[in-house]
């Protein structure tokens, strides 16, 4: 049903809800489910190379302060696996957790990427209760024929990655929220212990998300273009930030498109 | 491969791609798993050969060259292993580094093995594969970065970083092994490991596969632990990289009656002292460079070397010390003539002449080359040869530079001045490092000089070293102004002395010679503690220099200006021949004097010796 849902839309790509993940626990526990990749993966023309790759992370809430590490840590390595051009790769080890992740050692990727965490930074407080997301997405250029409407050069992308994040709202020393269900904080545990514990969580979950993504990456890769002859970040990309009522793709549309079942256009 | 389907040129790629996918997977895992002897070059130049799937390593591990790999067939398997060496339970013991174990010690155990293969078509599922060669490198290109990612997300890569990371003693090593068969693992291995596939790489009649068995949980092996990496206290912390690695530091010896300094001497039964390393705090803490043994043993000496006017040990320490000094023995013979200033080298001098009554340091000495550089024993004074207590003994580079003007006093029996005054030019460059420690140690001994100025009435006539009465004119040194409150009154110069040397001595020593005079006949008298003793006093008190010649005529034999005679303004002074001719016969009395005492003492001292 869903999938005669989706081959009625007017895309030229195809888009895979891949990597939507439930939560299981404050931090989500990171799984993939398998019958939905099947049920999503359409290909219009019968072609491996319009394949477009969506990956799209269940929302997190992390600390104010726990973000830019996060999304240092996830968007670099996300881009580390995708610029296919000679790179030296540069080790970086979080300060808030035990990881180390690699960039590709681009002084232009990283200051894009911080660039685009403070504007992400400034929307969170800007508007703490809407839903932000930063996207990251690699995209082809193709040249468009002019017409009488629009005379510019089209993106097809073919990779996005949809990082949602929640900074954490709940009042200093509060224990109670669902989301911290899979820490056992007892009555008589101290503000920091219930900081230590959701602090381990998150690194246990940063690490899958890395699992995963390095799989994603890997698994996924015929859909990836011919790699031009450059240097570092071979493919052009971009960072966009949105809000709950800006996205198109979200797990929003999602649910629609489960409860419904009516079909969507997919912008 | 099957050679039928693809043209030559094709083919030809494939095993191109495929040679160097190994060749760089194999770079890959080992420079994130085995520690490098050297830090890595980064040159910004990047080789032709480094370009391969557009991931700049830089230059191959040494573990590489010596892996026959080109001769191995591209069809095997190629399986790496990554090795934790720990000890065994039963031989946890306060040692310094794995290298000082026997194998039967060791447990190795496999944490991860890596299997890069080419897979041919045949026993995989068949399909059509359409795998250009450009699309197999380009996905070669990708598998390789999430094998870089992997590395640094499986728990063996936390060992090798704690194993990279400098000042680390730790008590494990990670090792490895290449080959193209290998032994399953136990099943009991197997349930204690996790299995990671990449996705395979579609190549030509076949596919490129990546495989990672892994331990999950390092925790068994304590990496952690603190005995593996406890912090050590450096007791002859030098204190900067600047200082050359391999000094020798003296050993101290001990001073009888002399005393204890704030110091502590830390008595090591490491076994396994490796003598030619000393503990740097910016040493690598690479077990392969056997650093993890220099946190060790050379605590003889109080810290600082350089010491002017080096701290003494009390008497408990001499027996420790003499231990230390003996397991230093082949430290300091080791240690070729470069370490140590040339003139300084080798001979076990005399000791300078000590001005502290207690102690026999001279057989300590004499066992060990590394004696230290200690105040100077009046006891000791051998003969007035030795200007420089610390200069006369092969273990004397420690000491701060003495003043210029010194070294002319230095007889040449024992040393040439030239030496002396390179080295003192040396040790000046430190001097300034070893502002702190020496200075406190000054202050303690001076204070303790001062309480015993009784015993520095023996130096009065002795053959002791003039040194220090020429230190406290030196300022050249700054600890040795601090130092110059004290009174190692070595109250006798020795002849060849040229005047000239004395232009910048203090003020006090031109009075000094005004009371001594006075007093000389009656002097002679007394003990010769007392006579130094009062000439200290003296030294002391006396007003400033007067521009009087007639100072100059006579002398005691038991007073010794410290430095010499005249000040600038008396040098100015019209002098005759007759005043001149009269302040030799003094000298040459003085002189006379001292040489018989210190030899009478030095032969007293042998006979009751320790």
């Amino acid at each position: 049903m869903v999938i005669g849902s989706l081959a009625t839309l007017n895309l030229p790509m195809v888009v895979d809800l891949i990597g939507i993940f439930e939560l299981k626990g404050p931090y989500c526990t990171l799984t993939m489910t398998d019958w939905f990749l099947q049920a999503l993966s359409v290909i219009p023309r019968g072609s491996w190379g319009d394949v477009a790759r969506r990956f799209t992370m269940i929302r997190w809430e992390v600390e104010h302060f726990e973000i830019r590490e996060v999304l240092r840590c996830i968007l670099h390595t996300v881009l580390f696996h995708r610029a296919l051009g000679l790179v030296r790769p540069k080790d970086v080890d979080l300060e808030l957790f035990e990881i180390t992740y690699v960039q590709c050692g681009d002084m232009e990727v990283e200051r894009k990427i911080d660039e685009k965490i403070d504007q992400f930074i400034d929307r969170v407080e800007k508007h703490p209760n809407k839903k932000n997301q930063i996207c990251l997405s690699f995209y082809e250029v193709k040249n468009k024929q002019a017409t009488w409407f629009t005379n510019k050069v089209e993106r097809l992308y073919w990779e996005q990655w949809y990082i949602n994040l929640n900074v954490a709202q709940h009042p200093k020393g509060h224990s109670g929220k669902s989301n911290y269900s899979k820490i056992v904080v007892g009555p008589g545990d101290t503000a920091a212990e219930a900081r230590t514990a959701r602090r381990a969580a998150l690194e246990s979950s940063l690490r899958d998300v890395l699992f995963q993504i390095i799989r994603f990456v890997n698994d996924k890769k015929d859909h990836v273009p011919p790699i031009p002859n450059l240097e570092g970040v071979s493919f052009p990309y971009e960072i966009t930030i949105s809000s709950s009522s800006d996205s198109a793709f979200g797990m929003d549309m999602f649910k629609r498109m489960l409860q419904t079942g009516h079909p969507s256009m997919l912008s | 491969m099957d050679l039928h389907s693809y043209p030559r040129a094709e083919h030809g790629r494939f095993e191109q791609i495929l040679n160097q996918f190994l060749l760089k997977s194999l770079h890959v895992i080992l420079d994130s798993r085995v520690p490098a002897s050297s830090p890595p070059s980064r040159s910004v130049e990047v080789r032709k050969s480094d370009k391969w799937f557009n991931l700049v390593l830089g230059d191959r591990p040494a573990a590489m060259e010596s892996l026959s790999f080109w001769n191995r067939s591209l069809m095997e398997p190629m399986i790496i292993d990554v090795i934790l060496v720990t000890e065994t339970q039963n031989t946890l013991s306060d040692h310094d580094s794995l290298a000082t174990l026997g194998p039967e010690m060791l447990t190795e155990t496999v944490v991860e093995r890596w299997v890069v293969q080419y897979e041919p078509l045949r026993s995989v599922a068949p399909q059509i594969v359409d795998a250009s060669y450009k699309k197999t490198y380009k996905k070669s290109i990708v598998q390789l970065r999430t094998i870089y990612s992997m590395l640094r997300l499986l728990p063996a890569y936390k060992a090798f970083r704690k194993l990279c990371s400098v000042n680390r003693s730790c008590h494990f090593d990670i090792n490895y092994k290449v080959y193209s068969f290998c032994s399953p693992f136990s099943r009991e291995e197997e349930r204690s490991m996790k299995k990671y596939n990449f996705t395979p790489v579609d190549a030509q009649q076949g596919r490129l596969s990546v495989s990672v068995i892994y331990r999950e949980d390092l925790s068994d092996f304590n990496l952690d632990s603190g005995m593996s990496c406890r912090p050590e206290i450096i007791t002859d912390y030098v204190g900067s990289p600047l200082t050359p690695p391999m000094r020798a530091f003296p050993s101290t010896s001990s001073v009888k009656g002399a005393r204890a300094t704030s110091f502590p001497i830390r008595v090591r039964d490491s076994t396994s002292a490796s003598p030619f390393q000393r503990p740097h705090s910016w040493a690598s803490g690479l077990h392969r460079d056997g650093y993890s043994q220099q946190y060790q043993a050379f605590d003889l000496s109080p810290p600082l070397n350089r010491s002017p006017y080096e701290y003494s040990i009390s008497p408990t320490d001499v027996q420790s010390n003499r231990i230390q000094t003996q397991r230093l023995h082949a430290y300091h013979r080791s240690l070729s003539d470069d370490l140590l200033s040339p003139p300084l080298s080798s001979s076990p001098s005399p000791s300078p002449p000590a001005y502290f009554s207690a102690g026999n340091p001279i057989h300590t000495r004499m066992h060990s080359e590394t004696a230290p550089v200690s105040i100077p024993h009046p006891m000791l004074g051998r003969s007035p040869r030795y200007l420089s207590p610390n200069l006369s003994d092969s273990s004397r580079h420690s000491l701060p530079p003495l003043s210029p003007r010194n070294t002319k006093y230095d007889p040449s029996p024992h040393g040439s001045p030239s030496g002396i005054r390179s080295i003192k030019k040396q040790d000046s460059l430190r001097a300034g490092e070893l502002c702190s420690v020496p200075i406190h140690l000054g202050q303690k001994i001076s204070r303790d000089a001062k309480e015993d100025s009784g015993r520095f009435s023996s130096l009065q006539s002795s053959n002791s070293s003039p040194r220090f009465g020429f230190s406290r004119s030196s300022s050249r040194l700054s600890f040795q102004d601090d130092f110059g409150d004290f009174d190692f009154s070595c109250p006798f110069i020795v002849d060849d002395v040229d005047s000239n040397d004395f232009q910048t001595s203090q003020n006090l020593d031109s009075a000094n010679v005004s009371e001594v005079t006075s007093q000389s006949s009656s002097t002679v008298k007394k003990s010769q503690d007392v006579a130094v003793g009062a000439l200290v006093h003296m030294l002391k008190t006396a007003p400033p220099l007067r521009q009087d010649s007639g100072h100059y005529t006579s002398y005691s034999s038991e007073v010794r200006p410290e430095k010499e005679v005249g000040t600038f303004s008396d040098f100015f002074k019209p002098r005759k021949t007759s005043d001149a001719l009269e302040e030799l016969k003094v000298y040459r009395e003085m002189k006379d004097v001292l040489l018989s005492r210190s030899a009478a003492r030095i032969a007293g001292r042998e006979n009751t010796g320790t």
